[in-house]
């Protein structure tokens, strides 16, 4: 499989981990690679391959961090991602990382890889749980039998990594032997004629004919392609009547055969290699115990919805008082920055260019860093500990009334993070129609972006309830997601059904450091965002706050204020039809935090605070109105981006910006006048 | 019979995984193949979730019904 390696230094390699999800490979990718790692990925489940850099002696290693499979059949996107790089070649050695404590399955994996040629190393992982439960694996026995270097590691403590990093060096260069596994007469023959044929019309030659020849006769349809782009659709015909032939007069469908005789091998292999305590039946364990609860006929939803609560609580209540100090330091910045740039005699239009454009539009934003800090946190934890599949598993009553599994909840919480990693979270979805609904509906879910338009509304306007009114936001945004899931789901696509497989794996305790790496990558993310896209957006807004020249700046006459007094008529009806609201939800579709760096800057918010300006420009009913709008309006640029690319089509991503916009708008209208009536209006 | 039939807490002998291609080939990569015991540890209306070995893995209805078992339990 060395094959499609590209050049490199003989002191650089390039080296994959792949393996089944929860076997603790992005765990072992922190371990090796520590703080050294390619940001730009969005954390959470890895859908997208990741890399990172680590050193060994005089050896630099390019690491890649693949979703996690189960095999090389890839029936989700995500998967595909990991067979794609597999199947191409260009690497120096994959590290296959095995939960010890679950070898049977993991060697599955393990075995098609060695079938199909891959150099690799069979890292026994989380070796401790294994220990725990009494199971003893023979490395060497275990080396010998799979014919590949074993090392044994427990990523999460950092034991064996040195180890493990040794014998990546010293394995680069594996011999291009691969595995054989005996699948008996029948399939035998068949094997060696397909491969003859295979030969005969000059099938490529980088991929290891025999693998290819199983694949084809377990009707493996990427390899029918690939045979098809190959050889031609006439030859490729010849290929799949012999084998069409041949199954007709077996007993057994070939790939019944052929996965059986794989478990048979894997069988032998364990007996041969493992000893375990001889209780074949598990007691019940912790994991077994919490699940009894937290997945509860009864008790799950309200257990979900006081998780839920609690990361919201933690993620205000720690932050607020944060908040507050780098609020008043900005505060007191602004105001000290501008008195002495006025004293060395720098000129008004600089001075507020620093005082009002970028302290108080870009300062304005970066003052919500402890609350996206914190809710990140948590969110990592929730992913970490293992209860986010649980939350699937219980939320699936909810979902499969419009059509959906539990599943397509994940990518939904993933979604109150940022929108981005959420939509592209949905490829660990099987089906399209399923991908496409819960695209359609994770703008919905109120992401950490949108939290600062609350958060310094809410401060503003509710002060006693303002926990409540932000959580009440959240909820809407769920409701509103489900309602219209419901929808798509009649009117979109009628009939299909997707299947439902899903792993609890065991609680496990998050590790400081995976949670402290997941932070450190969304806070930076953020302080990008804020240095690159907001800045830019505030400062371009300041420039139009300012023309044409000689205008008062950010008044009803300044570019800005014609242009906002333009499309304020659509919003008047929803109680906020100011200039300077229509123009941060505008601009806000650049960003979301740039809905409060705009009402920063047309309010000349830099001294008197941003909250005194809005307690004066809006009414609580207006100001919910408003939120609502933010929550439900169309996405940032980013979102539609990864909705773009997700679905390849432009068709999808009108519709999910267009929808969205409608829906906001009916809403906020219902609140606003509703509220009026009902005389909420003072 | 189909593993969906099984109670809260049976544990059963998987004897084949029937379906289409696809179906059968997510069941397979998850670990569900013959001669393995399947224990049923919740089955309350939703999915089921079942044990295989030490992994618990949710399994919707639909795919339940995909995996045969015979509740006399696995030889050996």
């Amino acid at each position: 499989m060395a094959l499609n390696k590209k050049e490199r230094k003989n002191t650089e390699l390039k080296v994959a981990l792949a393996g089944n999800p929860n076997s603790g490979k992005t765990t072992m990718f922190n371990e090796l690679t520590g703080s050294r790692q390619h940001v730009g990925n969005w954390p959470g489940v890895t859908v997208e391959k990741k890399t990172g850099r680590a050193f060994y002696q005089d050896y630099s290693l390019e690491v890649i961090d693949l979703p996690g499979t189960y095999s090389l059949g890839a029936y989700s996107e995500d998967e595909v991602v990991a067979r794609d790089f597999l199947t191409a070649g260009d690497y120096d050695v994959v590290l296959n990382i095995i939960n010890s404590a679950n070898l049977d399955r993991n060697l599955y994996f393990t075995v098609q890889l060695l079938e199909m040629g891959v150099d690799l190393i069979a890292v026994l992982n989380m070796a401790d749980e294994a220990e725990k439960k009494g199971i003893k694996i023979d490395k060497s026995k275990l080396s010998q039998l799979l014919g590949t270097p074993v090392v044994e590691t427990v990523a999460s403590r950092g034991r064996g990594i040195d180890n493990l990093l040794a014998q990546t060096v010293q394995n680069r260069d594996l011999s291009e032997a691969s595995l054989k596994i005996d699948y008996g007469s029948e399939v035998e023959d068949l094997i060696s004629e397909v491969v003859e044929m295979l030969k005969q019309y000059d099938f490529s030659r980088q991929i290891n004919q025999r693998w290819a020849a199983v694949k084809l006769i377990e009707h493996d349809p990427e390899a029918v392609k690939l045979l098809e782009r190959e050889v031609g659709a006439s030859k490729a015909k010849k290929i799949k009547s012999l084998i069409a032939e041949r199954e007709l007069k077996a007993e057994d469908d070939f790939d019944n055969v052929i996965i059986d005789k794989k478990y048979e091998f894997i069988n032998k292999v364990i007996e041969e290699s493992v000893k375990r305590p001889a209780a074949d039946e598990e007691p019940e364990n912790i994991s077994d115990k919490i699940d009894a609860v937290v997945t509860n006929k009864y008790l799950g939803i309200p257990i979900f919805m006081a998780v839920m609560w609690a990361i919201f609580k933690f993620t205000f209540t720690l932050g607020d008082p944060l908040i507050g100090y780098i609020e008043t330091f900005f505060g007191m910045a602004g105001g000290w920055i501008g008195t002495q740039l006025l004293a060395i005699g720098v000129s008004p239009l600089i001075s507020s260019f620093i005082t009002d454009g970028i302290i108080g539009g870009v300062g304005s934003v970066l003052v919500f860093i402890p609350n996206i800090f914190l809710l990140f946190l948590a969110i990592g934890v929730l992913e970490d500990s293992g209860y986010m599949s649980r939350a699937a598993y219980v939320m699936d009553k909810v979902m499969s009334k419009l059509g959906l599994h539990g599943k397509s909840f994940i990518p939904m919480i993933v979604g109150f993070g940022c929108n981005v990693p959420g939509v592209m979270a949905t490829r660990t979805l099987d089906s399209k129609r399923d991908r496409i609904i819960s695209i359609l509906i994770n703008p919905l879910m109120s992401c950490s972006a949108r939290l600062p338009v609350y958060v310094v509304f809410a401060g503003a306007l509710f002060s006693s309830h303002a926990s409540t009114v932000v959580f009440s936001l959240y909820l809407m945004g769920i409701v509103m997601a489900v309602i219209m899931a419901g929808i798509f789901n009649k009117i979109l696509f009628k009939g299909e059904r997707s299947h439902f497989v899903m792993e609890l794996p065991p609680y496990r305790f998050p590790t400081l450091k995976g949670v402290i790496i997941h932070m450190w990558e969304k806070v930076g993310a953020f302080l990008k965002k804020a240095g690159t896209i907001i800045f830019s957006v505030v400062v371009l807004i300041w420039v139009l706050a300012n023309l044409p020249l000689g205008v008062e700046y950010a008044s009803a006459e300044s570019l800005i204020g014609q242009f906002g007094q333009l499309v304020s008529p659509i919003f008047a009806p929803l109680g906020f039809g100011s200039w300077q609201a229509a123009s941060s939800l505008v601009f806000g579709i650049l960003a979301k935090e740039v809905v409060v760096g705009t009402l920063g800057v047309v309010y000349a918010a830099g001294e008197g605070g941003l909250r005194t300006a809005l307690l004066a420009n809006f009414t609580p009913l207006a100001a919910y109105s408003f939120l609502t709008m933010v929550l439900l309006y169309t996405p940032c640029i980013a979102t539609l981006g990864a909705i773009k690319s997700e679905t390849q089509s432009w068709k999808w991503t009108l519709i999910t910006a267009s929808y969205l916009f409608v829906l906001a708008w009916i809403t906020a209208f219902v609140i606003y006048q509703g509220g009026l009536l009902l005389g909420f209006g003072v | 019979m189909p593993l969906a039939m099984l109670r809260q807490g049976e544990t059963a002998c998987i004897k084949e995984i029937v379906g289409g291609r696809n179906a059968r080939g997510k069941l397979t990569d998850m670990g569900f193949v013959s001669g393995k015991t399947v224990k049923i540890h919740r089955s309350s209306g939703g999915p089921l979730i079942v044990g295989l070995g030490d992994n618990r893995i949710a399994l919707g209805r639909g795919m339940a019904h995909k995996v045969i078992v015979d509740n006399k339990g696995c030889e050996n």
